[in-house]
Order: structure tokens, then C-alpha cells, then sequence
């Protein structure tokens, strides 16, 4: 009896150790469960991965094979989506078209994210000229609207998906940079890294080591979004002609070639581009939640 | 809640695409004066009754203007409106068949050398010259003369001389014989400006047009409209019955259609096909398709292997579904290709053994001629839209057959270097051309001799089959050695049965022109070529 008593009493106290003890990881928990729509999001864009990977080996038609006695049917049991104008089955394509989409945001972005990264721990370590001469450079691609740089780079380099991915990353590069030199400029001063300097840690290991997952918070929020808006100017691209190459079943191109029947049959627009509008919104959203989660100022 | 969406969706799509069609409108830059101006003038029309109570007609087409010139002038579009302004010594009518216009009658001599036309008596140009035979010289001399450098000098490079015989006798003298030459005279390049424009204004008369025809020029502003008003002392009595023309170019189709539904427009052209059957018949909207010349084709190179065998080209012949083709790609809108030229061409002849789709006899033709699995290859063609849905669903056709066609879509600067600055045939990377053909003239030879004579591969000409064949070569000849309309036809029944049985092309079928009107609107019409003749505007 006694015993139960004090393990009663006992139980609060271990209670308040646990949460006493709070990793990172925990606090981010913490706070990124109490955001409904970023957890939705987050959801569906777990949904996305899915369907992307597995997509193609669960359609029900194959996305290149026409049908010329079915053209432009509207939504059935048959065709979930409807049928586009050579009778292709638009559910499928735009299943599989989450692959592409997928594929083209997620490597633009962690080519720049990864450049940017690097120019921008340089740049804000070093400081003096490299600086100057990477932040100017930055400043350039910033001047320019991104579609605009990425149909120059396309005129250059010509259509099709891989420099599409380039074109992407180029314009995504110069926001990394300038996100992380912020955060180096401020983790350079702390006392950890003059600890590590003081002791003769070499550059390379400070920057890597030291400062550069310091910087990691900016860096994902920023990554996520980010997703969002390069799928969104890949599709556009592909919109353009710039992009994938038809049969390719690319959301952008899908839109492109359903536009002439806009008045007639609005369902091959209608749904690429709802496929398109849902997954940028949703990396936004996820980008949002997060933003929140990892801002340490905030706390809810 | 589904359906909120799809009519939030649809809301946002409208107001994009008329967006959209601002910017085009606008895109050249107009000065602000002109738009004030254009925006008063829309606002008198939409403060009229809906039912047409003035005699202003308008007309919406798909392209901007580049010339108001017909000796410089290579687009049908351009000469669809030279043609409300001027006049040829013939034209064509509503079956591209040849008829008197400036000239009452003509006649050629045996060898198709001289040409002679007796001209109608009375007619004046606009600024007041009277049209004689010594305007005719005129003009036909700057057509001839190739220190001009006119585009259309090609046409009558071919013209030794011109004599007046007397004021309204005028006699053209070739250095060679040509019997299509009355179809070249009818061709729009042929009409007549008059000599004291041309003398007053230079090279700048494709600014200034001063003609016969039944409508006076009146303001152009490049990419935002055209204006032509009546001509009240016109030859033909009581014509025209409106009072003035405007051409609009809209270039997105929706705007296009839009325009036509609004009333903004009271004919447009061309009706995208997927669009016909949403608008015609409602709200007092009329389409009009009639079979045109213009011939879709999907041209191999001969030169080259695979295409070099002519089973290859039979096979693929046999593996495209032309019904499907037309199904698809042009709403149902086109007829069947049963020779090289379309029938409303002069001297077509239809022939017998129609490669009618049949994917059994493609793969044993195919198998016969070692390539049983098939090849990889590149179909060529330019990037607008309906353009690579027809090179889309030929990569689909093919694939039947094994072969894996790549499109390359191309603007027209590219397609120029690549096609037509390769001197060499040996050096032409060119291996399928999609594309299509209208001869303006009306007349076989234009229809055949610039596409597959062996002297017509690019830079040249149009012969992106680079098919060359010494016995069509021959009968392509004959067929513009004489003016006799008997041996002409036999000439061409010969060349059209040869080349069809060759296949340098893939036929694939013949457009139809497609003309969207108000019911109140008569009397404009697309001719067979895709220009637009209105002289006969009525408003009912």
C-alpha cells in the first residue's frame, strides 16, 4: 500500500523529466502537431510520394495508347477523368505524370538547394570579395523574373525535361545563398564556432560541421516551398513547349494540349490542372506549417 | 461542392483567356490615340440594337497582316484582303475555275507562248487613272523584272515581254512555253496597282493599295485592324452593298470565337474544328466548310534509307488511319486524298488502289523490305498547337509498325536553316516533313512541280521528299509545254499516277476550310485556297 503510494507520487516527477528533456526533434513535434492544415498537407503529400512511386504499376490503362473510338469523353466509371483528344485515359496519365512532376521539383531544387548552400556558407564565412562577388552574382538571377530566366536557359540549352530540371535549379540558387550566408553571418560570431577556431579546426570542417546545420531550419522551410513553385514553373514550361515532350504525360503539356478544346471538353484541362494547383498548394501549406514549427520565436 | 469548383475553375479560365485576347489585340504597340479611337468606335457599335442596322462589317481573322502589296505578298492571308482593293485581269470563282475580271476576254496562242486579253472598257482606279493596257504593262513589267526583287517574281520570271497592242489590247509574250499561265494571271499575285501609286509611292505602296476592286483602302494599323470602305464609283453597278470592312487579326481561338458570339465579329475565320459543333446553329451563328486545295502530307526522304525503298513508304502509307487522322486531329473536318492534289485542283484524277489503312499489309511490307522490328526516325514539322497533334498521333501510327518516330517541333527560323539552306540533297538531315500544300493557282502544275519535281529539292522549292523520278520529271514537263487543255490532262493523269504509286508522301487527306458567320451576313466566302473573297457582302 505504502509502496504503491510513493510510486504514485513517484510517477508525476519521472513525468516532468521527460519532458524536461527536450530534443530538437520533440520541440519540432511538439509544435508541428498543433497545425492542422500542415499536417493535411503533409498527408497528402505523402499520398503524392506514394502515387509516384507506385503509379505507374497501378493504372488501369497504359498512358500511351490511344483509342480513337473513345476521343474526348467525359468523366465515367470507365474513365475516371475522362479521355483526351486521342482517346488516352486521363486518370492515368495524370497518375503517372505525379512521377515526372515529382521528379523534376524535387531534383531542381536540391541541385540549388545544394549549390546555393555551398556559395552561401562561403560567401558568409569568408566575407570580403567572395562575398561581394557571389552575393552581386545572386543579385543578377534575382533581377530577372524566374520564368523568364529559365525560357532564356531553355533557348539556349533547347526543350526537354533535363534542362528543364537545370533551369529550375539556376533560379533556385541564388535564395539558398542568400538564406544561408544570413545564418552563417550570425553562427560565425557564436562561441562555439571561435571555440572550434581557436583550437585549430580547419575552415572546411567549421563550415560543414559547425555551421552549416545550424542553418538547416531555413533551408527546409524554404526547400519545401520551393517544391511547390518548381513544379508549378516545370509544368509551365511544358505548358510553353520548353518542357516535356509529348507523348510525355506531363501535367504542364497535358494543360497545353487540352486548351483548344477548353469550350468543348474542359475535363483534359480541368483535371492536370487541378493535379498541379493541389500539389503546389500543398507543399506551400507544408512549408508554412513547418516555417511555424521551426521558428523559435514562435511558441504556441 | 464539386460543382462550385468546376464553375470557380471555369470563371477563372474564361477571364484568362480573354486575358489573353487583350494582349494580342495590343501587342504591337498601337498608339494610345488609335486604341482611343478603336474603343469609340466599339462603343457606337455596342449601342446599336444586336440585329445589324449599319452596313459595318467586321471581320476577325487569325493572323496579322504583312503586306497590302500582291507582287510582294506570300501569305493567303494578306491577299484575302488586297482582294476587297484590287483586281487581276482574271480570278477565280467559287470552284477555283478561271473567269474574267479586268479583262473580258483572253485567248493563247498554240505554243503557250503569247497571251492576249482584250480588257474592259470604263473601269478607273481609285485615285482616278483609268485602267488601260498601258497600266497592265506596268504592272506586269515590275512583276517581271527582277532587279524589283518582289517575292512573286518567281511566278512570271517566266514573262519575256508585255506589248500594247492598242488601249484596251494587251499582249503578254513568254520565252517559254507555259499552259498554266492564264491560272498565273488569276493567281491575286497578278492583280493590278495602279501606275500612278506605283509611281508616287514606290516600295511603299504595300502601305498605300490603290486598286479597282470594290472597296477603297482607308487605315491600317499593323496588328490591330485594317479598314476598307466602299468604293462609290465602282465598274460592276450596284456593288458593293456594304459600307465598309474591317479586319481584326485575333490570334487565340477562343477570342476569335468569342467575338463571333458577341457579335463582335460578323465572320470569322478559320472555326477551329473541335469548336464547330458548340456554335453552329446558336444564337444566329452559321459555319461553313467546303473542301479546299490544301493537301496535309507526310513527306519521306527518298534519298535516304530507310525511306529510299519505296515498300518503307507504301508500308507507312498502309499503317496511318486516315480516318482516324481526320477524326482526331481535325474534328472529322477533311476529306479523303485520293491522288497527290486535292479534286478541286484542275486536271486531278483520281486513282484506283487507295492505301486504305490496313496494318497487316504495312508489317509484311515492312518485313519484305528488312525491317522487321522496325527504325528510329525524326518527324519535322513547326510548333503550333494543331501541328503537333497531327505529328502526335503520326508517332502514334507508327509505332505500329515498329517504328519510333521523335517530333521536333521547330519554329520558322530554325526550319528555314534546316531545311532550306542545305545545298547538298547528300547532306539534308531532313527525314519525314509534315506538313501541307496549297497550290494557288488553282492548277495542277503548282500543285505537283514545286513538291516533286527532281529540280525542286530545297533550297530551291518544296520538294522535301526529294523525290526525284526521271519519267514524272518528263510528264511534268509536257504538262506546262502546251496551252491544249486535252494533252495538259493527259500529261498530269500520267505524272499523278506515277508519283502516287511512288509515294514520296504519306497522303493523308484534304483540309476543308472552315468560315464562321452571322446569319444576316451573305456573300463572303472562303475560296478553295483559304482566301476569302467579298466582294458579294450582302447584309440580310
Amino acid at each position: 500500500m505504502s509502496q504503491r503510494t510513493v510510486r504514485e507520487v513517484a510517477k508525476p516527477n519521472e513525468n516532468e523529466k521527460m519532458e524536461d528533456i527536450r530534443t530538437p526533434f520533440s520541440e519540432f513535434w511538439r509544435k508541428f502537431k498543433k497545425q492542422k492544415t500542415a499536417i493535411v498537407a503533409a498527408l497528402f503529400i505523402c499520398l503524392f510520394f506514394i502515387t509516384a512511386i507506385i503509379g505507374p504499376y497501378i493504372v488501369p490503362y497504359d498512358v500511351a495508347e490511344p483509342d480513337y473510338d473513345h476521343i474526348l469523353e467525359g468523366p465515367s466509371s470507365k474513365h475516371w477523368f475522362g479521355t483526351d483528344a486521342y482517346g488516352r485515359d486521363i486518370f492515368s496519365r495524370v497518375i503517372v505524370g505525379a512521377r515526372i512532376s515529382l521528379a523534376v521539383g524535387l531534383s531542381s531544387v536540391l541541385v540549388g538547394a545544394i549549390l546555393g548552400s555551398i556559395l552561401g556558407l562561403i560567401s558568409g564565412y569568408y566575407g570580403g570579395w567572395i562575398d561581394n562577388v557571389i552575393m552581386r552574382i545572386a543579385d543578377v538571377l534575382f533581377a530577372f523574373p524566374g520564368i523568364i530566366l529559365a525560357i532564356g536557359i531553355i533557348a539556349i540549352l533547347g526543350p526537354g525535361l533535363y534542362n528543364v530540371v537545370f533551369a529550375v535549379a539556376i533560379f533556385s540558387t541564388p535564395m539558398f545563398a542568400r538564406i544561408v550566408r544570413g545564418s552563417t553571418l550570425a553562427i560565425k560570431e557564436t562561441v562555439y564556432v571561435e571555440a572550434a577556431k581557436s583550437i585549430g579546426t580547419k575552415d572546411k570542417r567549421i563550415m560543414f560541421k559547425h555551421i552549416l546545420p545550424g542553418t538547416f531550419s531555413g533551408i527546409i522551410v524554404y526547400f519545401t516551398m520551393r517544391i511547390g513553385t518548381s513544379i508549378l514553373t516545370a509544368s509551365s514550361l511544358s505548358f510553353l513547349g520548353m518542357g516535356a515532350q509529348p507523348p510525355t504525360p506531363e501535367w504542364g503539356a497535358m494543360l497545353s494540349s487540352g486548351r483548344d478544346y477548353l469550350g468543348v471538353a474542359s475535363h483534359i484541362t480541368f483535371f492536370p490542372g487541378m493535379a498541379i494547383f493541389v500539389t503546389v498548394l500543398a507543399f506551400n501549406l507544408l512549408g508554412d506549417g513547418l516555417r511555424d514549427a521551426l521558428d523559435p520565436k514562435i511558441d504556441n | 461542392m464539386f460543382k462550385k469548383v468546376f464553375v470557380l475553375f471555369l470563371v477563372m479560365a474564361l477571364v484568362v483567356s480573354s486575358l489573353v485576347g487583350c494582349g494580342n489585340k495590343t501587342d504591337t504597340g498601337a498608339a494610345s490615340q488609335e486604341q482611343k479611337q478603336e474603343a469609340t468606335e466599339k462603343t457606337q457599335d455596342e449601342s446599336k440594337t444586336p440585329a445589324k442596322d449599319n452596313k459595318d462589317i467586321v471581320i476577325a481573322v487569325a493572323d496579322t497582316f504583312i503586306s497590302m502589296d500582291p507582287h510582294d505578298t506570300n501569305d493567303t492571308l494578306s491577299y484575302s484582303a488586297q482582294k476587297t482593293m484590287m483586281q487581276g485581269l482574271v480570278g477565280f470563282d467559287k470552284e477555283m475555275n478561271v473567269i474574267p475580271v479586268l479583262a473580258e476576254s483572253y485567248e493563247a496562242n498554240e505554243d503557250a507562248t503569247e497571251f492576249t486579253f482584250k480588257l474592259r472598257k470604263g473601269i478607273k482606279f481609285h485615285d482616278g487613272t483609268d485602267f488601260n493596257a498601258q497600266a497592265v504593262k506596268v504592272n506586269i513589267d515590275r512583276l517581271a523584272n527582277p532587279e524589283n526583287k518582289l517575292k512573286r517574281h518567281s511566278l512570271f520570271a517566266i514573262v519575256d515581254h508585255t506589248e500594247v497592242i492598242d488601249d484596251y489590247t494587251v499582249k503578254v509574250v513568254l520565252k517559254e512555253p507555259f499552259g498554266a499561265m492564264i491560272n498565273t494571271f488569276a493567281h491575286p499575285a497578278a492583280m493590278m496597282h495602279s501606275p500612278k501609286a506605283l509611281e508616287e509611292f514606290g516600295k511603299e505602296v504595300s502601305r498605300n493599295p490603290v486598286g479597282t476592286g470594290p472597296f477603297v483602302f482607308k487605315e491600317w494599323i499593323s496588328g490591330t485592324y485594317l479598314k476598307v470602305v466602299k468604293n462609290e464609283n465602282y465598274w460592276k453597278p450596284d456593288y458593293p452593298k456594304v459600307d465598309s470592312i474591317t479586319f481584326k487579326p485575333v490570334k487565340e481561338n477562343g477570342s476569335r470565337i468569342a467575338m463571333l458570339q458577341t457579335k463582335e465579329a460578323d465572320f470569322i475565320y478559320p472555326v477551329p474544328a473541335e469548336q464547330i459543333e458548340a456554335i453552329n446553329g446558336k444564337d444566329g451563328v452559321i459555319v461553313e466548310t467546303k473542301p479546299s486545295i490544301i493537301v496535309r502530307y507526310l513527306a519521306m526522304n527518298c534519298n535516304k534509307k530507310p525511306f529510299n525503298d519505296v515498300r518503307v513508304r507504301k508500308a507507312i502509307n498502309y499503317a496511318i488511319n486516315k480516318e482516324a487522322f481526320a477524326k482526331v486531329v481535325y474534328g472529322g473536318y477533311m476529306e479523303k486524298m485520293d491522288s497527290i492534289i486535292a479534286p478541286n485542283t484542275q486536271f486531278y484524277s483520281k486513282q484506283e488502289n487507295t492505301y486504305d489503312f490496313n496494318l497487316e499489309k504495312a508489317k509484311e511490307l515492312m518485313k519484305e523490305a528488312g525491317y522487321e522490328n522496325g527504325f528510329e526516325t525524326e518527324i519535322w514539322s513547326n510548333n503550333s498547337s494543331g501541328t503537333i497533334k497531327g505529328m502526335e498521333f503520326l508517332q502514334q501510327q507508327l509505332a505500329q509498325i515498329g517504328i519510333k518516330a521523335n517530333l521536333v517541333p521547330m519554329e520558322s527560323g530554325t526550319r528555314l536553316e534546316r531545311i532550306w539552306t542545305v545545298e547538298n540533297p547528300e547532306d539534308a538531315e531532313l527525314q519525314m516533313y509534315y506538313g501541307g500544300w496549297s497550290p494557288s493557282t488553282g492548277d495542277a502544275d503548282w500543285g505537283i512541280r514545286p513538291l516533286f519535281a527532281g529540280e525542286s529539292f530545297p533550297p530551291n522549292s518544296y520538294n522535301t521528299a526529294y523525290y526525284n523520278n526521271e519519267e514524272a520529271n518528263k510528264w511534268i514537263k509536257k504538262g506546262i509545254a502546251t496551252a491544249d487543255n486535252e494533252e495538259r490532262r493527259e500529261a498530269y493523269e500520267k505524272v499523278q499516277e506515277i508519283i502516287w504509286n511512288d509515294a514520296p508522301w504519306a497522303f493523308l487527306g484534304v483540309n476543308l476550310t472552315m468560315g464562321g458567320r452571322q446569319e444576316y451576313l451573305e456573300g463572303v466566302y472562303l475560296l478553295p485556297d483559304g482566301s476569302l473573297s467579298v466582294e458579294d457582302a450582302e447584309i440580310k
